[in-house]
């Protein structure tokens, strides 16, 4: 695998990890994930080619790759929307390779892209942290929201700094989408997930928007010591945040930089490793072409 | 308008109003579009005949109508989530299925009179008449005495974890899904629940106009939705209790409507699911109208 070693460190470094050194089980183990899309038909094509993924508690991992390279194919994978055709998953020491998407939802706290996606926009700030606070769990015929809990949500929207601990009753419908995205956030981590999936969450936001975002992920992520893997198509990103950078492509993981790998990488060099993987790709499809 | 004529308008838009709130359920919670209530009604109101002229209490034959509602409206969640059906297809299926079931009910015959079995107005008539009041409004206070059960149960329900679960699975299924709610699981109860509350109204119109025949379904959903954008278009109230409430008031005012409407010989009987179809897509257009009609007058200010 390729060393970027010569290169020099640009970027703040992450806190190291707690467990450097000390032999642990991986929170995450994902073993030769295969999908396939449209299976059988002419338009079949391989979005996940026998990935294996570890990931050891407390990691942040950040994931790159250019458009079609598998990365959101592979958070569906291991969130269980859409489960691969091949592969195992084991997620805290349960095999959930079985396990319905929301069923999943006990041990993962998602934010999507679209920062809309993440909240019911009819609904009211509290009510929709209320549904987040019983992620994973029974829902009966106790109260949605009780006053104990609208304690809790308002000390953590206070961090957030936006006022909107004042505005618990109001619809979500009526707050900007990087509002809503920080909700989203809170939400995802009110109970303590085993693994965080950010697909791209910053990515439809303003740029300061953004930044105010990543910064509460960081310290959110920071805070719990969250599991984390994070997609992104930002290379400052992918660079400055996260113990651990993997790109994908063609379904497969190409780079896989640890953290002292990553503190000497730049910009530049990712897009170097990208131009050289997609010349790879016009080699590859050659290969295919000749030998079936 | 006769005195009677506005009492029985008011009767009409109360039982209907438990209708209307089952459609509330489908169409506005869950955001799911549900036409398997035109045949659910008379499936309550043939069940509840059946049980009364079998001389089950009027009372309790309103439990199998509602069990037997619940079931078609599973059927009908099914349907879509498990065969992933369409599920405006799927409830046209489930309720194109009922008709038949409804005659099987129904002992092969389209109708169960009920003009000599005891129903739920008896014993409700004494109850009523020892208040004082003209026996000829019984039927109105017990459909009065039930909407306001239902409403506060459904108002209570809605508030519960589960009731949340509902609202939020007709918001954002991708979200409540990745919170932990099996969307398959909500939709199926709720427009069972739904539909049993469809049915409850079919057995007490039944039991009211004394006979269940299978045709009486007609033309529900169609009424429901005009109801419900009435009460919505006069209240507009974005709160769950306000959205309840507006649905029964909404109800009554469009019997009052159509009753007002019939008496002033506006339009014959006959004509009446083509006018309430009207209303519905006047209704239903209405904001798209509002938008144009005020992006047109800002053109024009800027042409200027």
């Amino acid at each position: 695998m390729y060393n970027p070693s010569h290169l020099e460190a640009t970027v703040p470094a992450m806190p190291p990890m707690a467990a450097v050194g000390v032999p642990t089980v991986n929170m995450l183990e994902a073993t030769s994930l295969v999908k396939y899309f449209d299976r059988g038909t002419v338009n079949e094509v391989l979005a996940l080619d026998g990935v294996d993924l570890r990931v050891q508690p407390g990691e942040f991992v950040c994931i790159i790759g250019s458009n079609g390279a598998g990365k959101s194919t592979l958070m569906g994978c291991i969130s269980g929307c859409s489960p691969p055709d091949y592969g195992r998953t084991v997620l805290d020491g349960h095999d959930i390779t079985f396990w319905p998407e929301y069923r999943r939802a006990s041990l993962i706290g998602r934010v999507f892209q679209d920062p809309l996606a993440g909240t019911c926009s009819s609904m009211t700030i509290e009510e929709n942290m209320a549904l987040a606070l019983r992620r994973g769990r029974q829902r009966g015929f106790r109260r949605g929201v009780t006053n104990s809990e609208r304690e809790l949500f308002r000390t953590s929207l206070s961090k957030l700094d936006l006022g909107l601990e004042h505005r618990l009753p109001d619809q979500v419908g009526l707050l900007s989408g990087g509002q809503r995205q920080s909700i989203t956030l809170l939400m995802a981590t009110l109970i303590k997930p085993k693994l965080l999936l950010l697909d791209e969450h910053t990515a439809s936001l303003d740029p300061k928007t953004a930044e105010l975002n990543m910064k509460l992920t960081c310290e959110l992520v920071e805070e719990e010591r969250l599991t984390t893997l994070m997609i992104t198509h930002n290379m400052q990103q992918a660079i400055s945040y996260g113990h651990r950078l993997i790109m994908l492509h063609q379904g497969r993981i190409i780079l896989d930089f640890d953290q002292e790998a990553k503190k000497r990488l730049t910009v530049r060099d990712l897009l170097q490793h990208f131009h050289s993987a997609a010349s790879d790709l016009s080699n590859s499809i050659s290969d295919r072409l000749l030998l079936g | 308008m006769s005195f009677f004529a506005i009492t029985g308008a008011i009767e009409q838009g109360l039982v209907y109003g438990l209708m209307t709130l089952g459609v509330f359920i489908t169409f506005r919670v869950l955001d799911f579009p549900d036409l398997t209530v035109d045949g659910s009604l008379p499936l309550g109101a043939a069940v509840s005949s059946v049980c009364i002229t079998n001389g089950l209490d009027p009372w309790l034959s309103l439990l199998p109508a509602m069990v037997a509602g619940f079931l078609a409206g599973m059927v009908t969640g099914l349907l879509t989530t498990r065969l992933k059906i369409l599920h405006l297809l799927a409830s046209i299926l489930t309720m194109t299925a009922l008709y038949s079931v409804n005659i099987m009910v129904m002992g092969g015959r389209p109708n169960v009179p009920l003009i000599n079995s005891p129903t739920v107005f008896g014993p409700a008539r004494k109850l009523v008449a020892s208040l004082g009041v003209s026996p000829w409004l019984t039927s109105s206070f017990l459909f009065l005495f039930l909407v306001l059960a239902v409403v506060a149960a459904l108002i209570w329900l809605m508030r519960t974890e589960f009731g949340q679960a509902l609202l939020a699975t007709g918001d954002n299924p991708r979200m409540i899904t990745s919170l932990g709610v099996n969307t398959g699981f909500t939709i199926v109860v709720g427009v069972g629940l739904s539909n049993s509350l469809v049915s409850l109204c079919g057995a007490l119109v039944a039991q009211n106009q004394g006979t269940a025949e299978v045709s009486m379904g007609v033309g529900t959903i169609v009424a429901g939705l005009a109801s419900i954008v009435v009460g919505e278009t006069l209240f507009g109230g974005r709160r769950i209790v306000t959205r309840i409430v507006s649905v029964v008031v909404g109800s009554i005012l469009y019997r009052l409507a159509i009753a007002t409407a019939l008496s002033l010989n506006v339009f014959k009987p006959s004509n009446l699911n083509l006018v309430t179809a009207s209303i519905v897509v006047a209704a239903l257009s209405l904001p798209r109208l509002k938008a144009f009609i005020r992006n047109r007058g800002y053109r024009q200010k800027r042409n200027v």
